[in-house]
């Protein structure tokens, strides 16, 4: 298991997936469409991954491939993977894609993941280096939560490098109060 | 949906600014937490029923079983919910004591938003890092680059009076006055955004 404590990995779990009940639950309220607070045999249900992982490993269920890996995104993928708005699909597209790939034994997800994060991995750093505020901000609703972290951390090492290029102040304000005092005044 | 709430509790941490404090959500906090003990409620309802027909607990596999399993599934998912949201929280508050809660109070702004369990813990980080470097007579809370020159100038931004007594020498620091100050002196001024350092 990733971090306990880790909020990234805590929230990709959270993602749904489609599955199968291969056997009967009783007292839990997951099925809509039962009208008993009961899962019969064969129902189809989404389930948070968190709990079709381990239903999974116990041989309760069945998991099919959640919509997001469909054959639609995977060729909008194949077209431009760069232009490919992953965020809607899932904001944890990548950290989602690997823990579901094992539980559907579908390897074409982890080679669909490869190939679309080497394509837009490199288009974000160009990006976040060259492309001014307002053309990239269109640009970053586009990327997942992990493809905004690395366009962030190549934007501050990009005025990190600049700083130590120009020189200045050593010292500075705390940043936790640095924006509270701006909109004071 | 189980274990939505706790979502919800952890999203709102997520959706905050890196490194600033949200209000502590009681509420959902403690609305998680009640779940749980639905969860438990259920999880022993079912386990006993299960008993009542003569069962083996462990190893009988019907209906029962798997809908036991899934209500302590949730009560595990809760629970790590809670327990990064507090623990995420309590490392923002660790890294406040440092940068700003040493020497002095804590803006109220950012006060306000802790709980009464957070507000205990960051006094009592605060007061064992600096028992801690007392006992060591060093601070250990200073800039790690060694400094070219060990003064800088400084402007003051705010009217901080002549009550403050540095090190080396007690001066009146009216707003917009500039001073040579040891730059261990005047690192904590600048934290809190009283001073600014001059370059050049």
């Amino acid at each position: 298991m990733a971090n306990y404590y880790n909020i990234d990995d805590i929230l990709a779990e959270e993602e749904f997936v489609p599955v199968v009940f291969h056997k009967a639950a009783n007292g839990v309220i997951i099925d809509p469409s039962s009208e008993t607070n009961s899962v019969e045999q064969g129902a189809k249900v989404e389930l948070p991954l968190w709990l079709a992982q381990d239903l999974y490993l116990r041989q309760a269920i069945s998991i099919s491939v959640p919509a997001c890996f469909n054959q639609r995104t995977r060729l909008e993928i194949q077209a431009d993977a760069a232009c490919v708005d992953l965020k809607s699909r899932s904001p944890y597209f990548y950290e989602f894609g690997c823990k579901i790939a094992p539980l559907v034994g579908d390897k074409t997800i982890e080679i669909l993941l490869l190939s679309a994060f080497k394509i837009r991995y490199k288009e974000i750093l160009t990006k976040a280096y060259t492309a001014a505020y307002t053309t990239a901000s269109k640009f970053l609703t586009l990327l997942t939560k992990e493809e905004s972290n690395l366009y962030e951390a190549a934007q501050v090492s990009m005025s990190a490098f600049k700083k130590w290029r120009m020189g200045g102040p050593r010292l500075q304000r705390a940043s936790v109060l640095g924006r509270k005092r701006r909109s004071f005044e | 949906m189980h274990g939505r709430k706790a979502y919800e509790l952890v999203k709102e941490f997520a959706d905050g600014e890196k490194g600033h404090l949200k209000i502590f959500n009681n509420e959902l906090f403690e609305r998680v937490i009640e779940e749980c003990n639905e969860h438990h409620n259920a999880l022993q309802s079912l386990i006993r029923k299960m008993q009542e027909e003569g069962l083996e607990v462990q190893t009988a596999r019907n209906a029962d079983h798997y809908g036991a399993l899934i209500h302590h599934l949730s009560l595990i998912r809760n629970k790590r919910c809670l327990m990064a949201y507090v623990y995420n929280r309590a490392e923002i508050i660790r890294e406040l004591a440092w940068k700003v809660g040493l020497l002095h109070e804590l803006p109220g702004e950012i006060q306000e938003k802790f709980s009464d369990s957070e507000e205990q813990y960051f006094k009592d980080h605060s007061k064992s890092l600096k028992s801690y470097m007392s006992q060591l007579s060093l601070d250990v809370n200073v800039d790690m680059v060694p400094p070219k020159d060990p003064y800088i100038k400084v402007r003051v931004l705010e009217d901080l009076g002549s009550g403050i007594i540095l090190s080396d020498k007690s001066a009146n620091f009216a707003r917009h006055s500039m001073h040579f100050l040891k730059r261990t002196d005047a690192e904590q001024y600048v934290a809190r955004g009283l001073m600014e350092e001059l370059t050049g």
